[in-house]
């Protein structure tokens, strides 16, 4: 093996056990809260063996010897907890997120020594978990249930406990058949799991020989449920399936004979519930080999997704930004054809070709753009267990609340926004919420709660986090800018209520003198603010003293290829993101007034303040337009009109970053190439309205002044 | 000399030794041994040619608001937005418009290939150990980015272009790195 396919095959194991430690410190987050719910989901304990002993299957194959003793140390733990040997105490449970935190630090640095990591420690307080708590186990139940043997004998340990532990308190068996399109065979479970959760629990699903062909498969779902019948059938409500209850025999187990589920009449029991009437045939439950395909099943489904590299997906849309070019130029070409006496007609076939490529490429473009497209729950997830982790450090109760987790970014925001938003849970957490004692003091509930709500709005996404905790205090706040030099007092006592807010956002301000471990790592909200910004949003925040503070973000959808409006201003092109963009109206010289040393409109009956991007940008002309337009934009909840001097149309354009070297320069997004060597500006349209909407004292901290 | 390089990538791709042409730059008389000369106004400068990419004919330069007063503006680069500064501006000298032996050399800067407007290119030099004085001719005084004087013994020996330096000439050697800091 040479050098680089090792690396490759470990990329791809540091990819996939990332991916499951991930999906295994949510597990352990939902498991966690049902805890302190005083439930336990027996399910979920399971998911979270089962992604531990995946760990270790796929440690041991690419050799990560520390991982593999890592989760076989965790393995054993949950095997007794999910064969409910031991109980689940919050003492496992930090065990657990113990486990969670070391496989992340050694996914990082790769080496166990590197990560200092005590694993004999580690095991030590296993060991202490699992001999705090002793478990014993009590007569077999089975032999009560209607129940072939050859069923009872592909049961996993684990499900017949949890048939066991079912029966043993009461709750009814019922048999589920359905008959599944192989194709979509994982979405069909992941449906069926998720109807049944709330009305029951599936035991197992044993795939049947009979009812199935090439493209189905039948299978039959063991589902333990309180539930009648009728409510488990309303409940579950698939095409084609049919549910019938599993008999208790009495105490004496009768000799196994033909599968039950083919004479249920002669079962002191309810007749299936036909949710459709379908064939009555023999069902013979399969022998243990059968599982293997099942599994084979599974593999085939995995294997149809990959990982791809986010820098292969901005490759494929630059080529469509340059295919994008060419077609423009194209139509060019077809135009001046047009006018060429006797190519007419080549003319309009070539017209009509084109158009058939414009319609491919922007689909080819859709496509792109829509595989860049992940759920925000990616990092939700991750802050889930730092509101935890914050939590704890704090002595603070905290109870996370989380909306919209399926809302979709692109992958590049998802990936910036985590740090900001870790930022301002650890801020809300450690300033925000109070302790228990405070809060009960003030008449709250001891547990503060975190609301974290996501939402798509136009082609924005908004994210919102926000606490109820002690709120922010305007005059607290302007005192301290005073304090820090950032105002003069005069200045300062002229700030409005919101103005006031917003001094958190300007770089060398912190309300806490105390450095906290957690809020003091020398990043500020000026570098959240900042880094918002970066990716096309802004941030606003909202506060009440008591009550609690409010953030919201709001960003682009997408950063790869956006819908722009190619402007003119003093001889220069620019380019203004749609989204960013309300209308484009004639500019009304004589309808200016002056407010404040500011220009304004009124629009419909509101002002709108005015920028002249030429003297913004100090851009020298001889003489003003007789003619000029005015592009109004709205960002979060204020609206500015840029004059500018003609309008070019829109176009879909790829945003470029600028060099390093311009890295500092405030205003503009990117840039981007729009054919024959002509490269316009892009114009960064929150950070503009921004800007000059703090056009007073404030602005001129938290812009950060031009470079 | 001019027209055969525009265009023409003197240094294809990453496997010129552009690592050699980093840090080690104006200590290492080993590796520095090929500059390419262009000019500025009357005097004639040269940088390493390991630290040159490509040489290109001036396409339209978009300026940049905001920007520091050096940077010229950005162009595309096969797609690529790169900065073009105005080398003149950058070392404080007389500006003077585009001409039509303006070129663009794009220089290799760690982290960022930028354009460098200069008023002219010459031709490559190897300058053997005793034809390049270093840096402390000038005392300690003089800026980071000057890494010494080239003089080509028998300069219009190798040039074979229009534009070759007569005996009496030098060659200010400068160093990319300090020079196109930000």
């Amino acid at each position: 093996m040479t050098g680089d396919e090792g690396s490759g095959m470990r990329e791809e194991f540091l990819a996939e056990a990332q991916e499951i430690v991930e999906a295994l410190s949510r597990d352990l987050l939902i498991v966690d809260q049902a805890q302190k719910e005083g439930r336990v989901d027996p399910q979920q304990v399971n998911e979270i063996f089962r992604s531990v002993h995946t760990l270790k299957g796929i440690a041991g194959m690419f050799g990560h010897s520390a991982i593999g003793a890592l989760a076989h140390g965790l393995e054993d733990l949950l095997d007794d907890l999910r064969l409910e040997r031991i109980a689940l105490t919050p003492e496992v449970l930090d065990v657990l997120f113990e486990g969670v935190e070391h496989f992340q630090r050694l996914l990082q640095v790769d080496d166990g020594a590197e990560a200092g990591i005590d694993f004999d420690a580690f095991a030590k307080r296993i060991g202490q978990v699992l001999g705090a708590q002793g478990g014993g186990r009590s007569g077999d139940p089975l032999a009560m249930l209607d129940l072939d043997d050859s069923v009872l004998s592909v049961l996993t340990e684990y499900e017949e406990h949890r048939l066991r532990s079912n029966v043993e308190s009461g709750v009814g068996i019922y048999r589920v058949r359905l008959r599944l399109p192989l194709l979509s065979i994982d979405s069909s479970l992941e449906d069926l799991k998720a109807r049944v959760k709330p009305v029951g629990e599936i035991i197992t699903y044993l795939p049947s020989m009979e009812g199935g062909d090439a493209e189905h498969i039948e299978l039959v779902v063991l589902v333990a449920s309180t539930e009648s019948l009728r409510a488990l059938g309303e409940a579950i409500a698939f095409e084609d399936a049919s549910i019938e209850p599993v008999a208790r025999r009495g105490a004496t187990p009768v000799p196994p004979r033909a599968p039950t589920m083919t004479h249920p009449e002669n079962l002191a029991a309810p007749p299936r519930v036909p949710v459709e009437t379908r064939h009555e045939m023999a069902t013979p439950v399969p022998p243990a080999g059968q599982n293997v395909s099942f599994d084979q099943l599974s593999v085939r489904s995995v294997a149809k997704t990959v990982r791809v590299d986010i820098e292969k997906l901005d490759h494929l849309m630059n080529v469509v930004g340059e295919l994008a070019i060419i077609r423009s130029a194209v139509v060019r070409l077809s135009e001046g054809l047009r006018n060429t006496a006797g190519l007419r007609e080549l003319a309009i076939d070539l017209h009509r070709i084109n158009r058939g490529f414009e319609r491919n490429l922007l689909e080819l473009q859709n496509g792109i753009l829509d595989v860049r497209m992940v759920p925000l729950g990616q990092i939700f997830e991750k802050l889930a267990r730092i509101v935890r982790q914050v939590a704890r450090e704090h002595g603070k109760e905290v109870r996370l609340v989380v909306a919209g987790k399926e809302t979709e970014v692109d992958k590049l925001i998802v990936e910036e926004l985590s740090d900001p938003l870790m930022h301002i849970i650890r801020n809300a957490i450690d300033h925000g919420i109070e302790s228990p004692k405070v809060r009960e003091l003030a008449e709250k509930p001891p547990v503060g709660t975190l609301a974290l709500n996501a939402y798509q709005k136009g082609k924005h996404v908004v994210i919102e986090v926000e606490d109820d905790g002690a709120g922010m205090n305007p005059q607290t706040l302007r005192e301290t800018a005073v304090r820090r030099g950032l105002l003069t007092p005069e200045a300062a006592a002229e700030l409005t209520r919101e103005e006031a807010y917003n001094l958190i956002f300007a770089p060398g301000f912190s309300t806490k003198s105390s450095i906290t471990e957690i809020s003091g790592r020398g990043v500020g909200m000026d570098v959240v603010k900042t880094n918002i910004a970066r990716l096309g949003g802004v941030i606003d925040v909202q506060s009440e003293v008591g009550t609690g503070t409010k953030f919201t973000i709001t960003l682009p959808v997408t950063l790869a290829m956006i819908n722009a409006l190619l402007v003119r201003v003093a001889d220069r092109e620019f380019a203004v993101p749609i989204t960013a963009v309300q209308e484009a109206i004639v500019f009304e010289k004589r309808a200016i007034r002056r407010v404040e040393g500011r220009e304004v409109l009124t629009l419909r009956g509101a002002t709108l303040p005015i920028c002249r991007l030429d003297e913004l940008f100090g851009l020298g002309r001889p003489q003003e337009p007789d003619r000029q337009f005015i592009v109004v934009s709205e960002v979060g909840a204020r609206r500015m009109g840029f004059v500018v001097d003609e309008l070019h149309g829109q176009q879909d354009i790829v945003i470029k970053s600028l060099g390093p070297s311009l890295q500092k320069v405030r205003g503009f997004a990117g840039a981007t190439d729009l054919g024959d060597q002509r490269v316009a500006l892009v114009i960064d349209v929150p950070a503009l309205v921004e800007e000059l909407a703090s056009g007073n004292e404030l602005g001129r901290i938290t812009a950060g002044g031009y470079s | 000399m001019s027209d055969e390089l525009v265009s023409k990538t003197l240094m294809p791709g990453s496997s010129s030794p552009v690592v050699a042409g980093r840090s080690e730059l104006a200590k290492s008389t080993e590796v520095t041994r090929e500059f390419l000369a262009f000019e500025l106004g009357s005097e004639n400068y040269a940088l390493p040619l390991a630290s040159v990419r490509e040489i290109l004919k001036p396409p339209p330069v978009t300026g940049v608001p905001r920007a520091p007063r050096d940077v010229l503006g950005i162009i595309s680069v096969r797609g690529r937005i790169t900065t073009v500064i105005d080398l003149r501006r950058r070392l404080n000298l007389e500006e003077r418009p585009l001409s039509k032996a303006s070129r663009i050399l794009l220089v290799d800067r760690e982290d960022e290939i930028i354009g460098v407007l200069v008023d002219r290119v010459h031709q490559v030099y190897r300058l053997e150990p005793e034809e390049v004085e270093y840096s402390n001719v000038m005392g300690s005084d003089a800026s980071d980015h000057f890494m010494g004087i080239g003089r080509p013994r028998s300069a219009s020996r190798s040039a074979r272009g229009a534009h070759a330096l007569d005996d009496h000439s030098i060659l200010i050697l400068l160093d990319p790195i300090p020079l196109l800091r930000r």
